[in-house]
């Protein structure tokens, strides 16, 4: 078996992996990043609804009621988020657990994450989307909000040149979104790191050594060795040595892997795959009433431009409206007019229901800060999530359900029903909740009784091995996650540089503090 | 068209999701025992009786149209295994109902019917109806066989269709804007 010696090995590409490879390697760490994904880059995008392109990437996650989605590739998800970058209310910083306590670690809030947000953003060219270009979903979203004296605010995107194509799902093939195969990675090749794509970390053991406590990371010992393997032609094994092994696998990748490792890891901590927390995201949709202008499903950003904060203090969501390729409608959903609940969800009535797709119909979607409740299981390699559906999250449902429902009702529109399908097509019976969001099964805490990972990233008890991506965000956020992924990833990279005593590169942490 | 599984082979994935599902489900064999070998040999009938479930279930869609069919029949989706089943079972319902043997002649309301019976009946079969016609949709609607072409019928157009600002936005976006409560975008 071929072996790699590395100051540092970086196990992901996406969000969480990315900043850590990126300023180490200006620091003038020996960098390894490896990616279970084939590599990618804009050319390699299509605008297409072929089902085959999109699973290539897209990966999905089953589960008792919850689905997680995420994607295999280069970069992570940024090659296929709807580039949307909000930093996290105050308010996700200060949710409690049943018992009380803060879920977040003390010293990690939205105050001490802005400077990092101000990187992360700088970086990605995160800015506000301008008037001029809200697709016009996102201003008939605004046009109901309004009527009913709710705020609306325009949302942030990191994007450069949109061309609006509608297509930010499959991959920008103009190159406009931000992905991190544009800036962070291809900065990070330049500043010494390597990257292996196609690569799987099967298993981490450590090794033995001794080290002072607080040495450079020159005089770290190798302490780790990380087992891959290929995951196309030989399907060869590859073995990675390295002084720091940083996990930014993702919320699924991370937690299976350390799963699959615990046989040589065993005072990892016992909430490994647990405590999973997913934005529950609650959808509806509905017609728009004569006299109200078009929206448009199929044009503009994927996103349509607008987020409400109306509901955040009140009732801890935000709302903003959602487009939705015909691929992803209607293998997710069967729909009926709720007035005509004879209609069946195919013949006739559907297709008129269809007709007004693109123009009449809204969807709207609350993201919520639901208690990280689900919890991965892994059996024979294969990874499932299950989430208890609880007094307090039927509650949740059924209250953020009524909230978008009274919007578009006082509004004059008619509802949508949308009966959510399982991979077979079938309609699931009762609360399901589906996310691109998860975060939280490697979580940050005060001490090992209630986390994986300190609030430097460190992994309890194992010196040197590091958790950076959503898998150690402890809550929803009740915003996209992938800002502050990469914002926390930062913030944990700043500290590895400090703890190692590398020397500070120009525009990490200089420019946050 | 694509190559036919063997009906053995068709009759034993049948039993296997069969297997996996409620013990209230109809025995697939009472179901197989109806599956005449003619649908394995003859891929023609085959496709005239789901070209006549497909425009039953999208009215409006083209008979005509030579993708109109193809994901049902696709290897690389699950449902191809039971595709000349599916056709065997829609054929048998409608000439017990109805007394006619070719169910691409049934009406429309015949055959609307026919799928209606099959979505209403025991659980294996409503899954076998239901994935039909989801998948039918699916390939329909987002036009999974061609990236340009989109669905004209609900006005998708596909990928690579270029439209200006114009076309994306209102040219008088304050009309439509509602008071913000951030300065940037980001709540406090």
């Amino acid at each position: 078996m071929k072996t790699i010696q590395t100051d540092v090995l970086v196990i992901g590409t996406g969000f969480g992996a990315a900043a850590p490879a990126l300023r180490l390697a200006q620091a003038g760490a020996k960098v390894v990043m490896i990616e279970k994904g084939p590599r990618v880059q804009t050319a390699d995008f299509r605008q297409t609804s072929d089902p085959k392109y999109v699973l290539k990437y897209l990966k999905g996650t089953p589960g008792d009621n919850l689905k997680l989605t995420y994607a295999e590739a280069l970069g992570g998800g940024s090659g296929f988020y709807e580039m949307i970058s909000l930093r996290a209310p105050s308010l996700a910083f200060e949710q409690l657990d049943d018992d009380g306590r803060l879920l977040w670690p003390a010293d990690v809030d939205r105050r001490s994450l802005d400077p990092y947000y101000d990187l992360a953003e700088r970086m990605l060219h995160v800015s506000q989307i301008p008037v001029e270009e809200i697709p016009k979903t996102g201003l008939v979203f605004a046009h109901l909000m309004r009527n009913l004296g709710y705020s609306v605010d325009r949302c942030r995107y990191a994007v450069r040149g949109c061309q609006g194509s509608g297509f930010c799902v499959t991959g920008c093939v103009y190159g406009a979104k931000q992905s991190l195969f544009l800036n962070y990675l291809p900065q990070a090749v330049s500043a010494g790191a390597e990257i292996e794509t196609d690569l799987e970390a099967l298993a981490i053991e450590p090794l033995p050594a001794r080290w002072r406590v607080g040495a450079p990371l020159r005089d770290v010992p190798y302490r780790y060795r990380v087992t891959a393997r290929r995951r196309t032609g030989e399907r060869e094994l590859v073995a990675f040595v390295a002084r720091v092994v940083i996990l930014g696998g993702g919320t699924v990748g991370t937690a299976k892997l350390l799963l699959a490792s615990r046989p040589y890891l065993p005072k990892l901590s016992e909430h490994v795959g647990r405590h999973i927390a997913y934005n529950g995201s609650v959808k509806v949709a509905a017609l728009l009433p004569d006299g109200v202008p078009d929206a448009d499903m199929f044009t503009g950003r994927t996103h349509p431009g607008m987020v409400s904060y109306q509901f955040l203090g009140s009732h801890g969501i935000t709302v903003h409206a959602v487009k939705a390729m015909p691929l992803m409608l209607v293998s997710a959903a069967h729909l009926r007019l709720r007035d005509e609940p004879q209609a069946a969800f195919w013949g006739a009535p559907n297709v008129e229901l269809m007709k007004q797709l693109r123009h009449r119909m809204i969807i709207l979607d609350a993201f919520g800060l639901t208690p990280p409740g689900a919890a991965l299981q892994v059996r024979a390699g294969d990874a499932r999530v299950a989430l208890p559906i609880t007094a307090q999250l039927r509650v949740y449902h059924a209250e953020t359900k009524r909230i978008l429902e009274s919007i578009l009702v006082r509004n004059g529109c008619r509802l949508v029903e949308t009966d959510f399908l399982d991979k077979t097509f079938m309609p699931r019976q009762g609360i399901q909740f589906s996310t691109a969001h998860q975060v939280g099964s490697c979580r940050m805490a005060d001490a090992k009784e209630h986390g994986v990972v300190d609030a430097s990233g460190a992994v309890f008890d194992y010196p040197g091995l590091y958790v950076s991506d959503g898998s150690a965000i402890p809550s929803s956020l009740a915003v996209n996650t992938s800002l502050t992924i990469l914002a926390n990833a930062e913030r944990i990279a700043a500290g590895l540089i400090e703890r190692y005593r590398l020397p500070l590169p120009g525009g990490s942490q200089a420019q946050a503090a | 068209m694509q190559d036919h599984i063997s009906r053995r082979l068709a009759l034993k994935h049948f039993g296997l999701i069969a297997a996996g599902l409620a013990a209230a489900c109809t025995p697939a064999r009472v179901l197989v025992n109806a599956y005449p070998q003619t649908f394995d040999d003859d891929p023609e009938l085959v496709d005239r009786v789901l070209r006549a479930f497909v425009t039953t279930v999208i009215p409006g869609a083209a008979a005509d149209d030579p993708d109109l069919v193809r994901a049902l029949t696709d290897p690389d989706y699950p449902f191809a295994q039971f595709a000349a089943f599916f056709a065997a079972d829609l054929t048998r319902r409608g000439e017990r109902r109805f007394g006619e043997p070719a169910f691409e002649r049934l009406t429309p309301d015949q055959r609307a019917a026919v799928i209606r019976d099959g979505l209403e009946a025991d659980a294996t079969t409503r899954k076998m109806y239901n994935g039909a016609v989801t998948l039918a949709q699916v390939a329909f609607y987002a036009g999974i066989y061609d990236a340009q072409r989109g669905c004209a019928l609900i006005g998708f157009e596909g990928g690579y269709h270029w439209h200006p600002l114009s076309e994306i936005t209102y040219p008088d976006p304050a009309l439509f804007l509602a008071a913000a409560l951030t300065p940037d975008g980001n709540a406090a």
